[in-house]
């Protein structure tokens, strides 16, 4: 009889550890419910579920230059403008590619700029099957956050369990001091505008 | 048989009615599992059906079908070249002759997609091409649902697309309407 109480407590014991065990390491149902990331490198084609994205270049300048409304606009930022030109094209179905991110060396993210009004070439791409068209993605990084860095390109800014692309910089030019080898004072976003087709 | 008795030993008869009751209640946990899951997932299974074309109805050229409570047929497809479009992509026209039956468009054709498929399986969705435009008369899918249509009346629906050239040659125009779905339309090529 005293045997078997204390098999039940040992029992009981061990039920009530493993529950606190399973309660402590439950993970958070955003990370649960989190993008499946695919890697990749830049000047590859990364296949995600819905798109295929090649990250080409990457150019950092101080300020960007650009048009609103037929005015000129002078953005400025304490940190740098990397603005990251991408090739897009869809897999199975016209779809969109809508959301970057920049995630620096310490896990650091930093979203997309909203600084700049709608622009052709800015985000939401629309993306057709067979149609590669290129695409702009700029973001607004601290300098620091710039070497050993990854963009990351989904479909949408909330998508659980769908693919993101994971790309990493790896092959980018940093100088001795961290920093990239090449910052441009300033860049023009409407220098060289390629002729898109929109959706309508 | 004194009730104390039965209380810490149950006689074989007791037993025996125990072991079937938890028996019974394994295979009722069996059948209600199941059921639980299909109740709760019903609803949105269904909204996901509501919202996807999946199952393709496939209409012969020259035929009409009613679809969203108006009778479709394939008026014309026609791809060429256009001016500004990259190398190796055509610019396709697919029109469509509806005459509408049930004029309560607004719902029926509630979330009204035209598409095209190729062979593949994959499929386009309208593009705005610059320079490209619709004929006189020929409206796109979500005009012609505020149009105003009456019963009866014949209009002309239509959406420009583009497409790559290596799938010109198998790209079969579709439909998909909201009240309609998870089937839609898709309609044979016009012969050469």
């Amino acid at each position: 009889m005293k045997i078997r109480a204390i098999g039940n407590l040992a029992i009981l014991a061990a039920t009530v550890a493993l529950s606190y065990g399973m309660q402590v390491s439950k993970p958070h149902y955003a990370e649960l419910t989190a993008p499946i990331p695919i890697d990749g490198a830049m000047h590859d084609t990364v296949r995600a579920r819905s798109f295929d994205v090649r990250l080409d270049k990457v150019v950092f300048a101080r300020t960007l230059k650009t048009e609103q409304f037929g005015q000129e606009r002078l953005l400025t930022t304490s940190g740098l403008w990397a603005v990251a030109t991408t090739n897009l094209a869809a897999t199975g179905t016209s779809t969109t590619v809508a959301d970057g991110t920049w995630q620096g060396p310490t896990g650091l993210r930093y979203h997309q700029t909203e600084r700049l009004s709608y622009r052709q070439d800015m985000p939401p791409h629309a993306v057709d099957p067979g149609l590669d068209r290129s695409g702009l993605f700029v973001f607004e990084v601290p300098p620091d956050q710039i070497r050993g860095a990854s963009v990351l390109i989904a479909a949408r800014q909330f998508a659980p369990l769908d693919a993101q692309a994971r790309i990493s910089l790896d092959a980018l030019p940093i100088g001795a001091d961290g920093q990239p080898a090449d910052v441009l004072p300033e860049y023009d976003m409407d220098a060289a505008v390629p002729s898109v087709q929109g959706k309508s | 048989m004194s009730a104390v008795s039965t209380d810490l030993e149950p006689a074989g008869d007791d037993r025996q009615a125990e072991k079937k009751g938890r028996r019974r209640s394994l295979v009722a946990l069996a059948i209600l599992l199941p059921l639980t899951l299909a109740e709760t997932s019903y609803d949105s299974v269904r909204e996901w059906l509501r919202g996807e074309d999946l199952i393709a109805r496939d209409v012969e050229f020259g035929q009409s079908v009613p679809f969203g409570g108006s009778e479709w047929r394939l008026a014309d497809l026609r791809g060429g070249k256009a001016g500004r479009l990259p190398e190796h992509t055509f610019a396709v026209i697919a029109t469509f002759s509806v005459t509408v039956g049930d004029p309560d468009l607004q719902k029926q054709w509630l979330g009204c997609k035209v598409m095209l498929t190729d062979a593949a399986g994959r499929r386009w969705l309208p593009d705005f091409i610059s320079g490209v435009s619709l004929p006189d008369g020929v409206m796109n899918c979500t005009s012609a649902i505020f149009s105003g249509a009456k019963k009866g009346d014949v209009i002309t629906v239509g959406e420009t697309f583009i497409v790559p050239e290596d799938a010109v040659k198998t790209i079969r125009p579709a439909v998909g309407l909201g009240s309609e779905r998870p089937w839609f339309l898709r309609f044979q090529r016009p012969p050469k």
